[in-house]
């Protein structure tokens, strides 16, 4: 016991902020380190959430500005965990924080830099739909609100020259000297909250994802019917053939796969799926909307509900099928054969639009964090357990926490109760009982 | 160019029918420098026993490519059937030291052995990774601008994957790329993956009649000039039997010309027709190669 009372939360999602917000309640310094410029995490990039059809930042940018101005939070964003040494109780975390070649300090967010930035990037916050600035904030509600300058695509960084954002920017916030900056924090405990990437479905060549215009992922639907999305929330097909009147679904995409994707179920795509079939008849009231599922699975609470909901009230089709070869027909629909599971009958489907909901995995640069930490992951990059039953959130090293998605496949309430009780425990810690 | 030398493995149905596909094959690859070397004393590739007897499939086999290893040879097999069963049993073999032992057992008698050191070549990687594209485009002349070709695959070019196919089974693009480089126009198609019907051929002839009248009426629709395809079995059901199909599906407005690859390039080489076995060919061909001719004269 060293009467120490600071702990280390990584990943800046839904679970990571939870997490820091509950340890911080409790009396505890947090670190809260996230790689990328602003926390918020998948949620932020999603319209609404099942079952309720929540505002997903609506919900979310709250937590996020009271981690900004909680007193017992300190937000490392665009930093890195480089090295964990010492045991439970006593860690020695080295964090890395890359250069934003932007004074945080300073910068006010007004955005003048951006728009006089000459040079445009695929945003990935869009999925690569629409553009950005070199010099961006991933979303308007990022936190902290404080510009960053991407150094592979900056014109004064890649190759010299430029340096308008400098010019134009009145708080004098651009310094393009700035350089990373190693620091060392000492923590009783780490809680992980990597969360999830969604699978890129290209290997699933039978789809025809890159190949035809009008097949897009589930993750590309919600940025392209939110209000913030590349269209400003006008559904609209990607071919420029106006808005589509047959829309269908394809579930486990990657999931469930034992031949070219993945094992195991992901979990949310059943219930995101149905989300995203209502958000799609909301903006399209005619179009006709179906989801071929594997078998549905609306196990959560309020989930059955949803999903009748969807198909009684909505008019939503429910079809067991598993759709195999996608063909773009000359007028760029599309159509497949598939078998309906349910009554044995071969049809044939056409749609203007195809999502594939595809499968969602781990933070890919969990192995990375795992070597860092001294972690162990299991075989689909989960973080591995002491035990997988009575430990859900206890990670191989004693002192180490994890939730959320890092931990295994499952949504946004199970996330923060899960951070939650990953927190308790790292309190507990605190209290010299590892 | 030295050093393109193969096995050269027709198989039973070439030999038997399918004259067109050996006589184009023979005319064109050596002007690539290709040397097709008869090897005596081999026999069916064991396809045909593949459901009855195992053993003797990969016995057949497997003989059929330790006659190619003992002279120090890659395998080429010209029918897509006899390189889809014959890259299956290499694929048993190579991966199971049991089966390869008893095979090598049995081949001893005859004083052979399987080594596992040769390739098994399928005519796409021939043409597309030995020969290369860019050899084909500059032995071409202009007489396949504008002609608008749709490529049929067929089934044994792109499964099983795991075996090792010279296709990729959902996105195929190989033939399609040998397709341009002989200066032609190749266009995806919705139905470009549908069967040609011939592996229903045995059972129900009718079904099989109409799967390929209606493949048939596809490529018919999209407005091609012509179909191409590297295997025998696709050729006769598309060519061979055109005629009938079109009964099958009552749709006497079909008129496909359709080529072996090796006779298109061949043609695209300004080789004679004749020399090419295309007075053999059952399609309307004569139309297309009018068109072609129309370009160079």
């Amino acid at each position: 016991m060293t009467g120490l009372r600071a702990v280390a939360v990584i990943g800046g999602g839904i679970a990571g902020i939870q997490a820091s917000l509950d340890l911080a309640e409790r009396g505890f310094q947090v670190y809260l380190v996230e790689r990328s410029p602003s926390i918020g995490g998948t949620m932020a990039l999603l319209d609404k959430t099942f079952p309720t059809l929540d505002c997903a930042i609506c919900i979310l940018a709250p937590k996020m500005i009271e981690a900004l101005r909680h007193p017992k939070i300190r937000l490392l964003t665009y930093s890195e965990a480089t090295g964990l040494s010492g045991e439970a109780g006593d860690f020695k975390l080295r964090i890395r924080r890359r250069p934003r070649y932007v004074d945080e300090g300073r910068c006010t967010g007004c955005g003048t830099c951006a728009s006089k930035c000459p040079t445009k990037v695929p945003d990935e916050y869009q999925m690569g739909m629409s553009q950005r600035k070199a010099i961006h904030v991933p979303f308007p509600q990022a936190v902290p609100l404080v510009y960053t300058i991407d150094d592979k695509s900056c014109i004064h960084l890649t190759r010299g020259g430029c340096g308008l954002c400098e010019k134009v920017c009145e708080a004098k916030a651009i310094n393009f000297d700035q350089k990373a900056e190693e620091m060392e924090v000492n923590v009783l405990g780490i809680v992980v909250a990597t969360g999830l990437t969604p699978w890129d479905p290209t290997p699933l060549k039978e789809y025809g994802y890159h190949r035809f215009r009008d097949v897009v992922t589930a993750m590309e639907l919600e940025r392209m019917i939110t209000a913030t999305g590349p269209t400003e929330g006008k559904l609209l097909r990607p071919s420029g053939l106006g808005h589509p009147k047959r829309i269908a679904f394809i579930q486990c995409i990657g999931s469930r796969d034992l031949s070219k994707g993945l094992p195991y179920c992901s979990a949310v795509c059943c219930m995101h799926a149905t989300k995203e079939a209502i958000l799609v008849k909301e903006h399209e009231p005619g179009a006709e909307v179906t989801i071929f599922y594997t078998d549905l699975r609306a196990f959560g609470k309020g989930f059955r509900d949803f999903a009748n909901r969807a198909r009684d009230e909505y008019g939503i089709s429910y079809v067991r099928a598993k759709p195999a070869e996608i063909r773009e027909n000359k007028n760029r629909s599309l159509s497949f054969w598939y078998e309906n599971t349910q009554t044995g009958e071969i049809a044939e489907a056409n749609a203007d639009l195809l999502v594939l909901c595809t499968a969602l995995t781990p933070n890919p640069d969990n192995a990375a964090l795992a070597k860092t930490l001294g972690l162990e992951l299991d075989d689909n990059g989960f973080f591995r357990h002491p035990h997988s039953v009575l430990l859900p959130t206890s990670t191989t090293r004693e002192g180490v926490y994890v939730c959320g998605y890092a931990q295994g496949p499952k949504d946004i309430p199970d996330s923060i109760a899960e951070a939650s009780g990953a927190s308790a425990l790292l309190a507990v810690v605190g209290r010299g009982r590892p | 160019m030295v050093g393109l030398r193969y096995a050269f493995f027709l198989g039973c149905w070439i030999h038997s029918e399918l004259y067109p596909l050996e006589m184009a094959t023979r005319e064109v690859l050596p002007r690539f420098g290709v040397e097709l070397v008869d090897v005596p004393g081999f026999s069916c590739c064991g396809y045909p026993l593949r459901s009855m007897n195992v053993a003797s499939m990969l016995y057949l086999s497997s003989r059929n490519i330790a006659l190619a290893e003992a002279e120090g040879l890659d395998l080429f097999p010209l029918c897509n059937g006899c390189h889809a069963s014959i890259s299956e049993v290499k694929h048993i073999l190579d991966n199971d030291p049991e089966i390869r032992g008893r095979i090598n057992d049995e081949l001893s008698i005859e004083g052979l052995r399987y080594r596992g050191t040769a390739r098994i070549r399928h005519i796409l990687q021939v043409l597309s990774e030995d020969v290369g594209a860019e050899k084909i485009s500059a032995s071409v002349d202009r007489r396949m601008r504008g002609f608008r070709v749709a490529p049929h695959y067929g089934c044994h070019a792109i499964r099983p994957s795991f075996v090792g196919r010279p296709e990729d089974a959902e996105d195929p693009k190989v033939l399609d790329g040998l397709v341009r480089a002989i200066g032609a126009t190749v266009e995806y198609y919705p139905e470009r993956l549908d069967c040609c019907g011939s592996s229903l051929g045995v059972a129900d002839i009718e079904a099989a009649l109409r799967v390929a009248g209606r493949k048939l009426q596809a490529i018919s629709v999209n407005g091609f000039d012509a179909a191409t395809t590297v295997c025998p079995f696709c050729y006769k059901m598309l060519d061979g039997r055109q005629d009938v199909a079109k009964k099958v599906v009552g749709d006497m407005g079909i008129s496909v010309p359709v080529f072996y690859f090796m006779q298109l390039l061949g043609l695209a080489m300004g080789i004679e027709p004749r020399r090419l076995g295309l007075h053999l060919n059952q399609s309307p061909v004569d139309k297309a190669i009018a068109k072609m001719e129309a370009v160079v004269s």
